[in-house]
């Protein structure tokens, strides 16, 4: 495959985090580093950028071009010389830069497996690319290819399923538990980022109440201003009767005995009819005895407990990944097949051109030979001759594409036929 | 005698059918392999379509409904539970799109394997032991029997489907409660919607039984001179009868929900099936008229 695609970055695989901040870039930068790269060395380029990678894709017209020019090329444009090196950058090659995208696309080569924002990161970075007029037709065709395979893998993979933090996970579980969340409250004990971040995630699923106790009582309400929410700060003497109406409890709080205690869990399950009660335990100690797990109805996860949910959650995505790559070779296959259609046009232009030239030069150099009134024939007969004998191969050519026969015989007939009759190559002098 | 012919492929087809059916469900619900998720629904359209027409052309070729043996009911029932199921489908099918992978709602599709599971056991016990009567006995011929049977159908319909859904609660539940997840915890609705599924189909169940119930002391001492009210079918009904009456009660007085609700709910379904299969095939009562 003769495809100048190139592709040179920076990810969580080859640099840590102090070097890959010092690359990273903004839209505003973005374009403008594209802009200076159109200038010089690109017909197409887009730039990705997120806190884990920074990455340049690019199609250039000259063959020969090196990945270094690239690398320095981001160094001096961030002003980072010196705490950035070439070395920190890794360069792919036509299809493996491809191979490469689809990869990222699908979130196989995130820090985190099957991360689902970075198909929206590859998405806008291709818009950028589009603002400044660096999407031609091959990346244009590039990014649906993309966008597909991106669709695909979290449509018929299970990359993407299964919480892969601790707060994700415990509201994932909420979601197993009850059925609607804008139906329940919840209840925070203490403070602590981990269950503020949990609380987060309950609000954006939609949660109906939001309850705080804090034994500084002006820190739930600092909390409750901070997290812009219509909830209650309850008394943390009444605990009991605040657990008693919420549906998901999150403790998290400094305490060396536990806060919760079974009897107090059964009491209260009894007044509230037994409705199920899920209880996050945050706190490290843990603020719940665990035997409050044995209550009917009652369910109550650690932090060890949730770690073991993300752990078994990533172990699961990774084994998707075999699902993915194929996926990723398929598009691979069709993409290749759009780009390598792309050329039977040309070389069948070539080739007939590089023949009529022949034929002309021919006729011209014997023309005299003829009479007058013959030369038209000539003319006639040699057009048919040179016809006749380039029909078979277009049509074999074009019907290969057409009818789909294997991709890797209509590209090994293109090359055979541009080697043989040496079209595209400099003509010898 | 082109109609008998007829019956007796449906007699053999329609088990395989569900056999198949209940296959690619469990293939799907396992390994949700594009292909599968793609043609179980139409599958499921197909079976049901067929086994429409199968009671229909048995109705014809023997000149009666297919009522009037615990075999015939056994086809009627695996119908209506396939019917329920695809209306259960469909119509949560729907709300994919808007909930989203982890939807609930959408979910709901994926206890297919296990409902429909069920009818596939109805209609193999039935196709085994089916016969082709062309005859029927005259108290047969009677519409209070129609409504005693449509009654029941419907009735025993919901709470298969209750004890469906009920099992699979206590499966979620345990495995949430022992934080061992499986298929069962990524491929199921969440707890409250199994638990609300359940509870709705074994109230309406309820209510249709006590129809049937009516209806049938109504008619039978009409219909049979012997007629006991001690025959051990009816002694096995009525209880089956309180203890679904009890378990919703209890639920009302005393606040029961969740896991308690479900095994009652299971254990009333395994009496049911119970007398529906020992009762009616070893004790001769007055279910069995031939």
């Amino acid at each position: 495959m003769s495809m100048n695609f190139l592709c040179i970055g920076i990810s969580h695989t080859s640099a840590p985090l102090e070097i890959r901040e010092k690359v990273w870039m903004s839209a505003d930068e973005i374009k403008e580093a594209l802009l200076r790269l159109k200038e010089k060395y690109f017909d197409e380029a887009m730039l990705v950028s997120t806190c884990n990678r920074t990455e340049l894709y690019g199609i250039t017209p000259d063959t020969q071009v090196d990945d270094a020019v690239f690398k320095q090329f981001l160094i001096d444009f961030k002003k980072v010389n010196g705490d950035v090196r070439p070395e920190h950058f890794y360069g792919r090659f036509s299809g493996g830069a491809v191979n490469h995208l689809f990869k990222v696309a699908a979130g196989i080569d995130s820090l985190v497996i099957g991360d689902i924002q970075i198909l929206n990161q590859v998405k806008e970075a291709f818009t950028l690319a589009g603002q400044v007029g660096m999407l031609g037709p091959i990346l244009n065709r590039l990014m649906q290819a993309t966008m597909h395979v991106g669709k695909r893998v979290r449509t018929e993979t299970a990359i993407c399923e299964g919480a892969v933090s601790v707060s994700y996970a415990a509201v994932e579980l909420a979601t197993k538990i009850f059925a609607d969340l804008s139906k329940k409250s919840v209840l925070l004990i203490g403070a602590g980022e981990t269950g503020e971040l949990t609380l987060k995630h309950l609000l954006a699923k939609g949660i109906g109440m939001v309850k705080i106790a804090n034994r500084t009582r002006s820190h739930a309400e600092a909390l409750m201003a901070k997290l812009e929410v219509n909830g209650e700060v309850v008394d943390y003497d009444v605990l009991n009767e605040a657990i008693r109406t919420a549906d998901i409890v999150i403790t998290s709080v400094n305490s060396p005995s536990y806060v919760v205690q079974p009897s107090h869990v059964q009491k209260v399950m009894k007044q509230r009819s037994n409705n199920p009660l899920f209880i996050i335990d945050i706190g490290v100690p843990r603020n719940v005895d665990p035997s409050c797990n044995r209550v009917e109805n009652v369910f109550v996860y650690d932090m060890d407990s949730l770690s073991a949910v993300v752990d078994k959650n990533i172990e699961r995505r990774k084994a998707e990944i075999p699902k993915v790559t194929t996926i990723i070779r398929e598009e691979m296959v069709e993409f290749f097949k759009w780009h390598n259609s792309l050329q039977v046009g040309p070389t069948i232009h070539e080739l007939t051109e590089a023949l009529e030239a022949i034929r002309q030069q021919e006729v011209e150099k014997n023309i005299n030979r003829f009479k007058p009134e013959d030369r038209e024939l000539v003319e006639l007969v040699t057009k048919r001759i040179v016809n006749k004998i380039l029909h078979q191969p277009i049509t074999n050519l074009r019907n290969g594409t057409n009818n789909g026969a294997r991709e890797s015989e209509t590209v090994n007939r293109i090359k055979a036929l541009r080697e043989l009759f040496g079209i595209g190559m400099q003509k010898p002098s | 005698m082109e109609l008998v012919t007829l019956v007796d492929v449906f007699v053999v087809g329609m088990p395989v059918l569900y056999g198949l059916l209940v296959t690619a469900y469990a293939i799907a619900f396992f390994t949700s392999a594009p292909r599968i998720e793609r043609w179980k629904t139409p599958l499921l359209l197909v079976t049901v379509l067929l086994h429409i027409s199968y009671i229909g052309i048995r109705t014809a070729a023997f000149d009666h409904p297919p009522i009037t043996t615990i075999y015939e009911i056994m086809t009627m029932l695996a119908a209506c539970i396939a019917i329920a199921y695809a209306y259960i489908e469909l119509r949560t099918k729907a709300s994919l799109s808007v909930e989203g992978p982890i939807g609930a709602a959408g979910q709901a599709g994926n206890t297919g394997m296990f409902i429909l599971g069920l009818a596939f056991i109805f209609q193999t016990v039935s196709s085994l032991y089916i016969k082709d009567l062309t005859e029927i006995a005259a108290v047969l011929r009677s519409r209070l029997l129609g409504l005693h049977v449509s009654a029941a159908l419907l009735g025993y319909t919901a709470i298969s489907l209750s004890a469906v859904f009920g099992f699979l609660y206590l499966m979620l539940y345990h495995e949430i409660k022992s934080s061992r997840f499986g298929v069962i915890y990524s491929r199921l609705p969440n707890l409250e919607m199994l638990e609300r599924m359940s509870s709705r189909a074994e109230v309406f169940g309820f209510i249709m039984l006590s129809v049937a119930i009516v209806v049938g002391l109504v008619w039978l001492p009409r219909a049979f001179e012997e007629f006991s009210y001690w025959d051990p079918k009816l002694v096995g009904t009525i209880s089956i009868w309180v203890l679904y009456a009890i378990s919703l009660a209890a639920k009302r007085a005393l606040g029961w929900q969740g896991r308690r609700m479900m095994i009652l709910s299971l254990i009333a379904f395994g009496i049911v099936f119970l007398s529906m299969t020992v009762i009616n095939v070893y004790l001769s009562g007055f279910h069995t008229f031939y």
